[in-house]
């Protein structure tokens, strides 16, 4: 278990290995407390964010990278994201994590939502970071995978400023490839929907919170507001000045936002 | 030497600030540029060239495969050879190829060839293609899946032609509960196959365990020289060399009387070619998965450049066109050959917006001055190939 100290320092949270059916994935965790299990989306695996460390001070945090990105394994058993949902439910196993509250950013939102679908005894809280996975024709979700990448950070980020630099290295490259053909895997078609989850989102019976940023050029608020309206219960609020990469553009408002909700779920 | 006369079938009237505003012609360039009373007038042409070339004693002529894009109007590439098969009478009709993997019912291919082999009297030669990055954008295809659903594609086309009962056809990407094909081929066991490679390690392995012919895309000769080596390294694994006529170079090729006049009258058609019909970005060549890992680390550190930086006196430097007098044309293929050890030569010669006239001078010049001392020399003997690597 890792120490205060450790969860507040991003540098200091090294990945670990968990071995799975096909292979193993890599994950951050550190903090003490009940567990909350973070999902990412497209940007951002691998990495202990700011977000994380600020979730950290109440929380045991333990962020897996999905197969095929980051660290993780490519695991080509795991197709889609029927697959993915009892992937998590071996995860959560075997990390014996007890009703942990599950937090997860775009495509995590979805796989946190199919989560929540399938097994909604399993979980304490379900908080959805402007989640991908309603197919909504009226309100298309932007073609990720048709932008170069400084395009991609524009469209993240409401100020691109706040986007990482862009090191254009073999590697660097490469890796980016990698974590974008994981995503494709899960979401290229149907693109970015489960034609199907709409009908399932009554289902869920955990306390829900919606976080939708207010500049989002990804993924329009119809789909924040149909997953708040679906989810019995669920609330939905506005983080301004931000754009889709929401813990990674406005880190303190984002996790603040979230302590305060599972603060009150209890 | 083998030649081939191939087609693109470009649409050349772009609007002149084309490339201010576009950045590709290919998938979002508005289909409200194609003018239908052009289009008419332009497959007829274009269909005429490539019956010309079976009278000018070309050894094939060839059509392929492209969506959405004003590069090339042929959707359909079994459409064009169908409208040649009953026009031309000896050279070998390509269909250089299918898009097999972004097919949803591989088996229609199948049964197109087999129909074409019919009206060619087995003149047919079938090639295979993935399909290029943006057509997995057109057709909602998800390009992590491209390899498998090729190879699989491939293999229950090949099952359907050579199988002479009806079958249960059953892989990750295809079910078909009852195949059997109506007509079967002409040629036994089935058309050759042709299937260009653009430097993926994986397709040069694998043509080289089907023995089919390897043909390259545009390239630089250096990098061509990768692929073909890879070609040949991959059969000696396998023990075998493959037959120099089963390596097969593309390129753009213009004669003219001189050296002066064909780069004069070559030079913008060539920077049509290379700075509009194949412009586009990464983002629309390579989706994700299109290329694994290993494939595309070579590409990136091949170093090679975009077509958009380079220019016409690039483009011949690297060899990726060929330009000039009979003369000095027949004295870079024969140094290509001898670099490249193939036997065989795709031709594109109605370069981007070239007009017929042109085209058609630069088709006659190359048959009656250049192919025939091909013709009469020996097929090149070939460098052993280079061990395999261990």
């Amino acid at each position: 278990m890792s120490t205060d100290s450790q969860a507040t320092d991003h540098h200091a949270v090294r990945p670990q290995r968990l071995a799975v059916s096909g292979g193993s994935i890599s994950y951050l965790s550190a903090g003490s407390g009940p567990p909350l299990l973070f999902l990412h989306g497209g940007a951002g695996a691998g990495v202990w964010h700011e977000a994380h460390a600020i979730w950290a001070r109440e929380h045991r945090v333990i962020a897996p990278d999905h197969p095929g990105f980051a660290g993780s394994d490519e695991l080509a058993e795991v197709e889609g994201v029927d697959d993915l949902v009892y992937h998590y439910l071996d995860v959560i196993e075997a990390l014996e994590l007890e009703r942990p509250a599950l937090v997860g950013a775009s495509f995590g939102g979805w796989v946190a939502a199919e989560l929540a679908v399938a097994a909604p005894d399993r979980f304490r809280a379900l908080v959805l970071l402007s989640p991908v996975g309603l197919r909504i024709p009226e309100h298309p979700i932007a073609d990720v995978f048709f932008m170069r990448p400084d395009q991609l950070a524009q469209a993240l980020f409401a100020d691109p400023a706040r986007a990482p630099a862009l090191t254009p290295d073999v590697d660097t490259v490469l890796a980016a490839y990698r974590d974008q053909t994981a995503l494709a895997r899960f979401t290229w078609s149907p693109f970015m929907s489960n034609p199907k989850l709409h009908r399932r989102l009554g289902r869920i019976a955990v306390p829900t919170l919606v976080l939708w940023p207010e500049q989002d050029r990804i993924v329009p608020r119809a789909h924040a507001e149909r997953y708040a309206q679906l989810i019995p219960g669920a609330g939905l609020e506005t983080i301004p000045d931000c754009g889709h990469a929401l813990h990674l553009e406005q880190p303190q408002a984002v996790a603040h936002a979230v302590g305060r909700f599972l603060r009150g779920a209890d | 030497m083998k030649f081939t006369y191939f087609h693109l079938m470009p649409y050349p009237y772009l609007p002149p600030d084309f490339e201010e505003r576009f950045s590709s012609p290919s998938l979002t360039f508005p289909n409200g540029y194609f003018d239908p009373a052009l289009g008419v007038e332009l497959y007829h042409r274009y269909l005429d060239e490539l019956e010309y070339a079976d009278q000018l004693g070309f050894d094939g002529i060839a059509v392929n495969e492209h969506h959405q894009t004003a590069y090339g109007l042929m959707p359909s590439p079994n459409i064009m050879a169908a409208a040649l098969a009953r026009r031309t009478s000896r050279a070998k009709l390509m269909v250089l190829g299918n898009a097999i993997a972004i097919r949803e019912d591989p088996l229609r291919v199948a049964e197109e060839i087999a129909m074409l082999d019919h009206l060619s009297r087995g003149r047919v030669v079938s090639g295979f293609v993935r399909g290029i990055g943006w057509e997995y954008f057109a057709h909602s295809i998800n390009p992590t899946r491209s390899r498998a659903r090729f190879e699989e594609a491939h293999d229950l086309i090949i099952k359907a032609w050579t199988t002479r009962e009806p079958f249960q056809w059953i892989s990750p990407n295809y079910e078909f509960r009852y195949v059997n094909v109506w007509p079967r081929p002409l040629q036994e066991p089935h058309p050759p196959i042709y299937i260009p490679g653009a430097g993926s390690s994986e397709t040069m392995r694998w043509v080289a365990e089907h023995r089919y012919s390897y043909m390259s895309v545009y390239a630089p000769v250096s990098v061509t020289k990768r692929w073909f080596d890879g070609y040949r390294n991959a059969a000696a694994e396998l023990g075998y060399e493959p037959d120099p006529e089963k390596i097969v170079m593309s390129v753009p090729l213009y004669v003219a009387e001189t050296d002066e006049l064909a780069h004069a009258e070559a030079r913008g058609h060539v920077e049509w070619l290379f700075h509009k019909g194949l412009k586009q970005g990464p983002e629309i060549i390579f989706p994700p998965g299109y290329m694994s890992a290993s494939s595309m680390r070579g590409t990136l550190m091949s170093g090679m450049r975009g077509y958009a930086a380079m220019s016409y006196d690039d483009l011949l430097r690297e060899g990726i066109v060929v330009a000039g007098s009979p003369d000095s044309v027949g004295e870079q293929l024969e140094r290509l050959r001898d670099e490249l050890g193939f036997g065989a030569m795709n031709l594109l010669m109605c370069i981007g917006d070239m007009p017929h006239e042109r085209v058609v001078k630069n088709m006659e010049l190359f048959a009656s001055q250049v192919m025939p001392a091909f013709r009469e020399s020996p097929p090149p003997a070939t460098e052993p190939a280079p061990a395999p690597q261990q």
